[in-house]
C-alpha cells in the first residue's frame, strides 16, 4: 500500500514475519485482512464504528504488556505482530468457550449454518467438547422483532453490530442492549418493531444466526445456493448484489460490497423484489391475437416447460417467438407503408441492458425512422441514502444512449394523445409497467383502445397484456448478460443467474431478429460482449470502457481513458 | 506428511496369494458340501432343512447392520424426526435426496415439506444416515424398490416414514457403533 492522499504517513509493520506498509491510523485488523492475514473477529465490521466487545481479534504485539485487540489498535511504525503465538491461540479458545457457553445446539435448524462465524471459528479456533454440564440460558426464539426480521435471542453473542447498524447507518436507533451481565439481551426500545427501509441488513451484519431475514427463513440451505454477482434492478442506484438461486429459482438477494455504490448495504424493498421473475404473473408464451391455439392467453406457472403424461418435454401449442416477431414486424411495416413512418411509436421502460437499448435505438432510427420514441420512467419515493426516485435500473443508460423523441417527435404524453386521436396507428411498448406507472392507466386506456395494433414486449402480466395484438415475452434481468448504468453514471455488469423460460430469448435477441425481419435479410445474432463495444463507442463518456474491465464492481463513465 | 515407501516383494505375495486362494477354495467348497449333505440327510429323513428360502413368499430376518433402503424415522406423534437440515442431501454421493424445508408452528420449528429419495439412484451406501445429526434417516431392511413407472421409484416423505419402534434395532445398532 502506498501513500494515498499525501496526508497519511506510511508506516512499516511486521505481521507474522511479513513486512507490510500501511497508513498511520489504520487499524491493525483491517491492515491484516487487506493483506490476506486472517484474524478471527466478530464485532468488527469495516463499515461500522469500532466496538471492541468480542475480544476474538486479540494478537500478540512485541513489547506490549499483554495481548491487544487488533480491531482497535492503530498500526505504528516498527510494530511486530504475531497472530499465531501460543497465548493468542489460547485466548481465542477461551473466547470461543465463553461465547458458546450458552449457545444452543441449533445448527441443524439455523439458517445461518454454512455462513456462520461461530461455526467457522469454532471449527478453526475452538475446542471440540464442552467442559460444562450446567443448563444453558434460555431466551426468546423465533421472535418477529420486525416485519421482515426474525430474532433468536439464544443465538446472540452480543457483538452489537446490529445496534451500531441501526444507530449509524439506518439512523433509526431501534435496537439496543438491555440488561447487564448474564442478562444482557438485544431488544427494541419500547418494543417498537424493527421497521425501517434497511432493516434486513441487520441479518447480514449479524455474524451468527440471531437475526435472520424472515423472507429467507427456513427456505434453503445456503450451501445449495448458486450465487451470481449482479446488480439490483429495483431503482437507479444499482446496488451491487448476489443472487442466490436453487433449481432455477431465486431464493434470495444479498448485497455485496462496492464502496462506490452501496458500501455493503441494500434496501429491503430491493432485496425482496424478485418474485416477479418466477411467480404466476410471468409471461412465458408468445401470443398473436386472433390466432387459434392461444388458449389460455399467456399462461404462467411455476414450471417453465410443459410435460406430457409420460414426462416428455413438449412444446407450447401457441405461436413461437419467431412467429410473433414476424407478426409484429409485418404490422409495423404495413403501418409505415400505408400511413408513413410517423404513424408508429415506440415506448421503452428502461429495464433493459445498455446493449439491448442500443439495438432498439438503432432499430427505431434506422429501420422504423419514426421520431416518436419515448422513455417511460416510473418514479417513487427516495431518501438521501441509497433509494433513488427512478424505479428502474437503467434510465440513465437509456438517456445516455439517446433514447427520446427525434426531430419533431412526441414525448410520452404526446404519443399517448396521438394514439387516442388516431394519429398513431401502431404502438410498440417495451415493458408496460413503466408506461402504466409513468402515464397512469387513465391515459393509457384510451390510447390503446384506438390503435390498429399494440405490440407488447413484456416480462409480466399487466393491465395491457390482454389488449396486445402481438405479445412477445422478454427476459428479466436475472436471465440476462449485459451492462447497466446507474444514476451516477457507473457502468456495471449484470450476469445471468437463471435459464430463461423455455423458448424465450433475451430482449436484445428479439431486437436483432426484429431488425432482420424489418430489413428482410438475416442479421447477426445478439451478443452482449460485442454489443458493448458498440455502446462504448456510441456514448462519448463511455469511450474506452471495456467489457473485461467492468469486472464485478463496474467503472464510472469517463474512467475509460 | 512424509511419504512412506513400502517395498513389496511380489513373488512371495504371489506364493502366499496362491496358498490363500487354495484355502478359500477349500472353505467355499466345504460350505457347499455342508449344505448339500444337510439337505440330503434331511430329504432322506423326510424333514428337509433347506437354507434357501422361497422369496418373496418367505423372508429372512436381516441383521441390524444390514443396509437396505434409507427410510425416515417417524416419532410417536406421527411427525417426522427430520428437521430438513440438508446434511444428508449434501452428503449423498449420487444426489438422490431432494428436500424442501419449511417452517412449522411446532416447538421444533423446521421440517421437510417435501422429502424425496430417488431409489433408482440410491446405492444404499448409508452416508445419509451417517451425516444426519438427528437420527432421522436410517438404513432399513427393505430392498424391494421395483415400480411400474419411473416416478414410482421416487419415494416421497409419506412412503419413507417408518414408526420409530419398528426401527429400534437399527437405531440401537447405530448408537452402539458410534460409541465404539
Ligand atoms: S448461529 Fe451459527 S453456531 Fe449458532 S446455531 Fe446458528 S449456525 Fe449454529
Ligand atoms: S443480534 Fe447478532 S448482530 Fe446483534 S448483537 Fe446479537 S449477535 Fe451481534
Ligand atoms: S444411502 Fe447413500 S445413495 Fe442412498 S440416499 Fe443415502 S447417501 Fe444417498
Ligand atoms: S440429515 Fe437428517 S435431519 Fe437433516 S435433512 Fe437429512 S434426514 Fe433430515
Ligand atoms: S473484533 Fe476486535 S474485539 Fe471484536
Amino acid at each position: 500500500m502506498t501513500e494515498r492522499d499525501g496526508f497519511k504517513k506510511p508506516v512499516k509493520v511486521v505481521i507474522d514475519g511479513r513486512e507490510i506498509v500501511a497508513e498511520a491510523g489504520e487499524m491493525l485488523l483491517q491492515v491484516a485482512l487487506d493483506n490476506g492475514v486472517e484474524i478471527p473477529h466478530y464485532c468488527y465490521h469495516p463499515k461500522l464504528s469500532i466496538d471492541g466487545s468480542c475480544r476474538m481479534c486479540q494478537v500478540k504485539i512485541e513489547k506490549a504488556p499483554k495481548l491487544a485487540i487488533s480491531c482497535n489498535t492503530p498500526v505504528a511504525d516498527g510494530m511486530v505482530v504475531d497472530t499465531k503465538a501460543g497465548e493468542v491461540v489460547e485466548a481465542r479458545k477461551a473466547v470461543m468457550e465463553l461465547l458458546l457457553l450458552n449457545h444452543p445446539l441449533d445448527c441443524p435448524i439455523c439458517d445461518q449454518a454454512g455462513e456462520c462465524y461461530l461455526q467457522d471459528y469454532s471449527f478453526g479456533h475452538g475446542r471440540s467438547e464442552a467442559r460444562t454440564t450446567s443448563p444453558r440460558r434460555k431466551g426468546v426464539k423465533r421472535h418477529p422483532i420486525g416485519p421482515r426480521v426474525v430474532f433468536d435471542q439464544e443465538r446472540c453473542i452480543l457483538c452489537r453490530r446490529c445496534v451500531r447498524f441501526t444507530h449509524e447507518i439506518s439512523k433509526t436507533d431501534e435496537l439496543r442492549v438491555f440488561g447487564a451481565g448474564d442478562r444482557s439481551r438485544i431488544a427494541t426500545s419500547q418494543d417498537r418493531p424493527l421497521d425501517n427501509p434497511y432493516s434486513i441488513n441487520v441479518a447480514d451484519v449479524c455474524p451468527v444466526g440471531a437475526l435472520l431475514s424472515a423472507d429467507f427463513h427456513h427456505k434453503r440451505r445456503v450451501w445449495f445456493l448458486e450465487e451470481t454477482e449482479t446488480v439490483c434492478p429495483t431503482c437507479s442506484n444499482g446496488c451491487n448484489v448476489k443472487i442466490g438461486a436453487f433449481r432455477n429459482r431465486i431464493e434470495r438477494l444479498v448485497p455485496r460490497r462496492n464502496d462506490e455504490v452501496n458500501d455493503t448495504w441494500m434496501c429491503d424493498h430491493g432485496r425482496l423484489n424478485y418474485a416477479f421473475v418466477q411467480d404466476e404473473t410471468r409471461l412465458r408464451e408468445p401470443a398473436i391475437a386472433g390466432r387459434e391455439a392461444r388458449e389460455p392467453v399467456p399462461v404462467a406457472g411455476p414450471i417453465d416447460y410443459t410435460r406430457d403424461s409420460d414426462g416428455r418435454e413438449v412444446r407450447a401449442s401457441g405461436p413461437s417467438v419467431d412467429e410473433a416477431i414476424a407478426a409484429a414486424a409485418a404490422s409495423l411495416r404495413a403501418a409505415v407503408a400505408t400511413y408513413g413512418a410517423t404513424s408508429v411509436a415506440v415506448v421503452l421502460t428502461p429495464t433493459l441492458t445498455n446493449e439491448e437499448t442500443l439495438l432498439l435505438a438503432r432499430l427505431v432510427r434506422e429501420e422504423l425512422k419514426t421520431p416518436h420514441f419515448a422513455l417511460a420512467v416510473p418514479l417513487g419515493l427516495s431518501d438521501d441514502f441509497l433509494i433513488k426516485p427512478e424505479k428502474v435500473a437503467n434510465a440513465r443508460g437509456a438517456r445516455d444512449l439517446g433514447v427520446g423523441p427525434g426531430d419533431g417527435g412526441k414525448d410520452l404524453a404526446g404519443i399517448l394523445a396521438a394514439c387516442a386521436s388516431g394519429e398513431i396507428k401502431v404502438l410498440w411498448v417495451v415493458g408496460s409497467d413503466g408506461l402504466v406507472a409513468a402515464a397512469g392507466l387513465d391515459a393509457v386506456e384510451p390510447a390503446v383502445a384506438n390503435l390498429e395494433a399494440l405490440l407488447l414486449q413484456d416480462t409480466n402480466r399487466s393491465a395491457l397484456t390482454d389488449r396486445a395484438t402481438v405479445l412477445v415475452p422478454g427476459c428479466t434481468w436475472a436471465e440476462k448478460d449485459g451492462s447497466m448504468t446507474n444514476h451516477a453514471g457507473r457502468v456495471q455488469r449484470i450476469r445471468p443467474a437463471l435459464r430463461p423460460p423455455t423458448g424465450l430469448v433475451a430482449d436484445g435477441e428479439i431486437f436483432a431478429r426484429m431488425a432482420s425481419a424489418l430489413r428482410g435479410e438475416a442479421g447477426a445474432p445478439f451478443e452482449p460482449r460485442v454489443a458493448f463495444a458498440e455502446v462504448a463507442k456510441a456514448v462519448p463518456s463511455y469511450v474506452g470502457l471495456e467489457w473485461a474491465r467492468l469486472g464485478s464492481r463496474g467503472l464510472a463513465a469517463g474512467q475509460g481513458a | 506428511m512424509a511419504a512412506r515407501v513400502v517395498t513389496v516383494d511380489r513373488r512371495s505375495l504371489r506364493a502366499r496369494g496362491g496358498a490363500f486362494g487354495a484355502r478359500a477354495f477349500a472353505k467355499g467348497l466345504s460350505v457347499t458340501w455342508k449344505h448339500f449333505s444337510r439337505n440330503l440327510m434331511g430329504w432322506v429323513r423326510g424333514k428337509p432343512t433347506v437354507a434357501t428360502v422361497m422369496f418373496p413368499e418367505e423372508d429372512v430376518v436381516k441383521p441390524a447392520a444390514f443396509r437396505g433402503m434409507p427410510v425416515l424415522v417417524q416419532m410417536d406423534d406421527g411427525k417426522e424426526r427430520c428437521v430438513a437440515c440438508g446434511l444428508c442431501e449434501w452428503a449423498c454421493p449420487v444426489d438422490c435426496i431432494s428436500i424442501d424445508p419449511a417452517e412449522t408452528p411446532d416447538p421444533i420449528e423446521r421440517h421437510p415439506l417435501r422429502f424425496d429419495i430417488d431409489m433408482g439412484r440410491c446405492m444404499f451406501c448409508g452416508l445419509c444416515e451417517e451425516a444426519c445429526p438427528e437420527e432421522a434417516i436410517v438404513m432399513s431392511d427393505r430392498v424391494e424398490i421395483s415400480a411400474f413407472s419411473r416416478g414410482g421409484i421416487v419415494w416421497n416423505k409419506e412412503d419413507l416414514l417408518v414408526p420409530q419402534d419398528q426401527l429400534a434395532r437399527r437405531l440401537d445398532w447405530i448408537r452402539r457403533s458410534y460409541e465404539r
